[in-house]
């Protein structure tokens, strides 16, 4: 993709310095929506949206303001998503993941 | 002569006990009498002053020849004294004629002191019962003549109760005078004896019974003072101290409610009835009001000047029966919404005050005021054409109570509880619609460019908005397009003070709960990360003086929490290279700061700032993305077709034909259209419009809404009620999950206290019913209407 954009780029960038042009672009505001890059929206220990914190931050939070903040996803090398704090009182007792019974090792956790 | 040592010996103690026993007689005569009126009491109390000393100084001068001795020696006298033969006849005759000289008005021959002690010495030889006896009938004698005067035929009723009065008036001072001179009978003889009547009481004793007891006199007097009352209370100037002074006698003659009150009572009845009847037909409420007012104020002062005071609660009473009581609800429902709507404060003050004196009268008031208020908000809340100016209707309406209830109902806290139950009960007769547009008006007053208010009015306004919220059932609804008009306050930079923003969510939490705003919370927060974002990323363009940089474009990103925001529908769009290649060198950047997340970018939120060259000069364009993504065509090529710039920019056709009409068909043309017309064809073709003007610099595009009344509104109530189905479930499963088996109606009744906006039964029960396909919970297998949990 790098090839073509920076053709892009530079033509911008010249269209830019010309002042016939009738347009020029300089500020663009843009909105994005993050999310979880998930397979599966819901967690399958809690049953709760990854996307919201689990039931046990919930619970919590209703005590202090921001208490979803720190309820983050964990991938296990099965690919496989669960809420970090569901998946690791879930592995205390069954070091495995719950959906395909595999060794559960962290791939990646979400930051 | 013992009577007489004996005073002589303890001549100061004498005078003590004279005292006391004036002190004790004084009491028993108040006691006996305590219904008679101030006046009588202070005209014996100053004849018994005088008794007083007039027995002090005979005392005095008795105890002369002891005083002048030093010390006194007590001996028996050697013989008894001897009284002349026909001493009681003399003494009598010579009392007997100073007793006609008093009935008779006339000169007394002898001095008072002289038959003070003639009776003194009397009472000392045992002669008392027949000195009373004697007095008795004279008196009575006296009194029985007296009557003669009241009996003829013709008799003008004024001459004849002023005749009553002298009569009762000159009784009363020949009989405080006859008492004086026989007050020493009336301390031995009278106190001694229980059975006997004081000479006052036998006075008055024998006037009850031969004059006022008198059939005719009675009825002639009673009605001559009814008479005089019903003529005062139409109006007209009478003799009041003449009532008074007969009013009296009555009560001092034990009589005034045997012979008066009962009457006087029924005529009082009977005219205010006939009044209130009459005038309430007559009388606009406010009058009649303040006439039932006056009229009350009339009886009081005629209690005060001279009535009985016995008579207070029963006139009184009887008056606000005839006048008020009977009607209650006539008065409310002819008057009481006039008042409101004007609202006439002074006369609900009244109003309230009359009420408050009967029984009910406040629960009546209370009933249709509610009512009142039900019906008049019902009209506020459900015409649909009075959606613009509901919530500031609302808001009008309830302050106008507020001051109702504190300035006119005392802040009866019934009344308060009344308006809220009344405003909870109409403002959810329209299910949805006020709670849409209390968010609404939240907006309006949130946003930038509303000037109309300091930060303290806003923040009192919030305040009473709350107020209205409170009531709303469907908070969810409210919740939802709270949301969505924050979100666009927040987007766009509209949003007027965050210092008002977080006040009113700090509002809602306090309301709420922190479960209810934590998503709004969360929109802040990602406000604010997305500010540290952007920043880094400058930071990191800069420092790597990477590719996207020199291209003169800046770009801000907003990354929102997706399930905090409202969500939204992605819309396509092809972005030049340029674009396209910021965007992904920002989600590059982004992704590498948050590892696990992935990016969905929001072309419809999007806006930007082109600078615009024409030959009348430069401008700035404010405008969206799509905006700015139609016109960045028209520098690599003049005269567009609709179809090619649909091909270019892959734009939706619904939407860029609103695009195109903002930029060639609005208020600033900066495009032109061929052929010329508001709307836009496909075989229409589009230019740049060199010619354009504006007096302005800066210029704001604005993107010409969809129709966000009926569909955005549509969608977003649809999401509540998607919501409110997960939450339906969610309660089912708890209280089965807490109960195991649980009958049908307890399973309602339980939801229904745990649910918060309203649902039918219809709905609960398809929900349990879906519950129930989903294996969640079970019919029990012989009681039809039993539900078990199932694990």
């Amino acid at each position: 993709m790098s090839g073509d954009d920076c053709d892009a780029l530079d033509r911008g960038d010249s269209d830019g310095q010309k002042s016939d042009k009738m347009f020029t672009l300089k500020k663009w505001n843009a909105v994005a929506m993050w999310s979880w890059d998930v397979e599966c929206d819901t967690c399958a220990i809690c049953r709760v949206q990854v996307m919201d914190a689990c039931l046990r931050c919930q619970g919590e939070s209703k005590k202090d303001s921001y208490g979803k903040q720190d309820c983050v996803v964990v991938w296990g090398e099965c690919n496989h998503s669960f809420h970090f704090c569901c998946m690791s009182l879930w592995v205390k007792q069954n070091n495995r993941c719950p959906l395909c019974q595999q060794e559960w090792s962290i791939q990646r956790m979400g930051k | 002569m013992s009577g007489v040592a004996k005073t002589a010996v303890s001549v100061e103690e004498g005078g003590n006990q004279c005292r006391k026993r004036s002190l004790h007689t004084n009491d028993q005569c108040n006691n006996k009498r305590s219904k008679s009126d101030e006046m009588s009491a202070n005209e014996k109390k100053s004849n018994f002053s005088m008794l007083t000393s007039n027995s002090n100084g005979t005392v005095m001068m008795m105890a002369k020849p002891g005083a002048s001795a030093k010390k006194l020696v007590i001996k028996n006298f050697k013989s008894k004294p001897n009284l002349p033969e026909n001493y009681q006849e003399t003494t009598w005759s010579k009392l007997r004629e100073a007793v006609i000289a008093i009935q008779t008005s006339k000169a007394i021959a002898y001095s008072l002191e002289e038959l003070y002690q003639a009776v003194e010495n009397m009472c000392s030889h045992k002669m008392a019962s027949q000195l009373y006896v004697n007095l008795t009938n004279l008196v009575e004698a006296h009194v029985k003549a007296n009557i003669e005067q009241f009996l003829s035929e013709s008799m003008d009723r004024q001459v004849f109760l002023k005749r009553m009065d002298d009569c009762w008036r000159a009784h009363c001072r020949q009989m405080i005078m006859i008492r004086s001179i026989f007050l020493y009978l009336d301390r031995t003889y009278v106190l001694q004896n229980p059975s006997i009547h004081s000479i006052w009481d036998m006075g008055l004793d024998l006037f009850r019974h031969h004059i006022a007891m008198n059939t005719l006199v009675q009825t002639r007097t009673v009605d001559g003072l009814l008479l005089l009352i019903e003529k005062e209370r139409g109006g007209d100037a009478v003799d009041i101290s003449l009532l008074k002074s007969l009013l009296r006698m009555l009560s001092d003659l034990q009589i005034y409610q045997d012979a008066f009150e009962q009457k006087f009572l029924l005529a009082t009845e009977r005219l205010y009835a006939a009044e209130g009847q009459r005038l309430m037909r007559e009388l606009p409420v406010p009058q009649y009001l303040a006439h039932v007012e006056k009229r009350l104020r009339e009886e009081n002062e005629r209690l005060l000047h001279y009535l009985d005071h016995s008579t207070k609660w029963q006139l009184i009473h009887t008056v606000e029966r005839q006048l008020l009581s009977e009607h209650l609800s006539g008065i409310l429902s002819k008057g009481l919404e006039a008042l409101m709507d004007g609202p006439r404060l002074s006369d609900l003050s009244t109003l309230y005050s009359l009420f408050s004196r009967v029984k009910d009268g406040l629960n009546e008031l209370c009933n249709h005021f509610n009512a009142y208020i039900k019906k008049k908000g019902r009209t506020i809340v459900i015409e649909p054409e009075r959606d613009k100016s509901m919530v500031a209707e609302l808001l009008d309406f309830k302050e106008q109570l507020d001051h109702v209830v504190s300035a006119c109902f005392q802040r009866n806290e019934r009344f308060t509880y009344s308006v809220r139950e009344a405003f909870e009960h109409f403002i959810n007769q329209r299910q949805n619609k006020p709670a849409e547009l209390i968010a609404k008006f939240v907006d309006v007053k949130l946003r930038a460019g509303n000037k109309e208010a300091t930060e303290e009015e806003l923040e009192r306004l919030l305040d009473k908005i709350m107020v209205l919220f409170r009531f709303i059932h469907g908070k969810d609804v409210f919740e939802a397009f709270y949301k969505k008009d924050l979100a666009k306050r927040l987007l766009v930079g509209k949003s007027a003070s965050v210092d008002a923003e977080k006040s009113m969510l700090s509002k809602l939490k306090q309301e709420c709960g922190g479960g209810f705003t934590c998503k709004l919370e969360g929109m802040f927060k990602d406000m604010e990360l997305s500010k540290d974002i952007n920043i880094t990323y400058k930071q990191h363009l800069a420092g790597s003086g990477s590719t996207g940089a020199g291209s003169g474009l800046e770009l801000s990103v907003h990354v929102l929490t997706s399930g905090f925001w409202p969500t939204y529908a992605v819309a396509e769009a092809r972005l030049p290279g340029a674009l396209a290649a910021h965007q992904d060198h920002f989600a590059k950047f982004y992704l590498a700061k948050h590892s696990g997340r992935k990016l969905q970018w929001q072309h419809t939120l999007g806006h930007c700032v082109l600078r615009a060259h024409f030959a009348q000069g430069n401008k700035e364009l404010q405008v969206s993305l799509f905006q700015a993504l139609v016109l960045l065509l028209f520098n690599d090529g003049d005269n567009l077709s609709f179809e090619e710039i649909k091909a270019n920019t892959n734009i939706e056709a619904g939407e860029l034909r609103r695009t195109l009409q903002s930029l060639a068909c609005g208020k600033a043309r900066v495009l032109g259209k061929w052929p010329r017309g508001r709307e836009v064809q496909d075989a229409d073709t589009f230019a740049f419009n060199n010619d354009f003007t504006n007096k302005l610099f800066r210029i704001k595009i604005n993107q010409i809404q969809m129709k966000e009344t009926s569909e955005e509104q549509k969608a977003t109530e649809e999401r509540v009620f998607q919501d409110r189905q997960y939450q339906i479930d969610a309660a089912i499963v708890r209280v089965m999950k807490m109960r195991k088996a649980l009958s049908h109606n307890l399973l309602i009744s339980e939801l229904y206290n745990q649910l918060k906006f309203p649902v039918k039964p219809a709905d609960l029960k398809k929900r349990i019913e879906s519950l129930m396909d989903r294996d969640y919970m079970e019919r029990d297998r012989d009681n039809p209407n039993q539900y078990n949990y199932v694990a």
